[in-house]
């Protein structure tokens, strides 16, 4: 996890990103918010060197092109009770806070649908920690970029 | 956001998220140490499960409006070899 911290790692980041960038732009004419964001999260996976779940998670899903992303929002969605399939025991219905604390981290943090709480938390406080480092480095990219036009 | 857009550009490159995220970042070690004070109870675990899972969405949010300026801006310039040479240089140092 202290590697997300270091200057080195954030350099190494942030050129290969911009080397994804530069390629991408000789291919397309045009980069969308949505490509450049799953560029930025790719790099950031492969700067991870595969040691932990969320990384592999990222490079092992497919790339979509467009209105994709929106789709695991849905499972946030409660569905009217009576909609439900009806449940016996009423009072199991709504499950522990922690619990559900819990199966909303785990809908955040890619690839870790199914792990345990410990091995969860440990997952998290890496992503976390590569997600600080991936805004340095874009804000570092933008700001730049901007010097450099103006 | 706006307002603190405009003061950036007198001060140091990432000190707008920086403040964020140490905000943030004292507000979720704050609750860690209260959660080790007290006993341990399903109060505070669940306040500190939600703090991470709300720390973790706005960094995602931050990511996504990077991305968006990122983008407009790779957008608005034509990518002119020796600017990409000019930057590369920048971030190798």
């Amino acid at each position: 996890m202290k590697r997300w911290t270091t200057k080195r790692e954030h350099q190494i980041y942030s050129s290969k990103l911009f080397q994804a960038l530069c390629r991408s732009r000789r291919t397309s004419s045009s980069t969308s918010a949505k490509e450049l964001h799953q560029t930025a999260d790719r790099v950031l996976a492969i700067t991870a060197k595969g040691t932990t779940r969320w990384s592999r998670a990222i490079l092992a899903a497919p790339l979509t092109a467009g209105t994709n992303m929106k789709k695991h929002k849905k499972a946030k969605v409660t569905v009217h009770t009576r909609l439900r399939k009806p449940v016996v025991n009423r009072e199991k219905r709504k499950l522990p806070v922690v619990e559900r604390k819990l199966r909303a981290l785990r809908r955040l943090v890619p690839g870790c649908r199914k792990l345990s709480c410990n091995n969860l938390l440990e997952e998290t406080s890496d992503y976390i920690a590569a997600l600080e480092m991936q805004v340095r480095a874009l804000t570092a990219i933008t700001e730049f970029l901007s010097r450099g036009l103006l | 956001m706006s307002g603190r857009r405009s003061r950036s550009k007198q001060s140091s490159v990432s000190s707008i998220t920086d403040n964020q995220i140490t905000d943030l970042v004292s507000k979720l070690q704050h609750l860690i140490l209260e959660l080790r004070r007290r006993r341990f109870d399903k109060v505070s675990t669940s306040k500190v499960l939600q703090e991470t899972c709300n720390y973790i969405r706005s960094l995602h949010r931050e990511v996504e409006d990077l991305s968006d300026r990122l983008s407009q801006l790779l957008a608005s310039t034509d990518g002119g070899s020796d600017q990409a040479a000019i930057i590369r240089s920048l971030l190798m140092q």
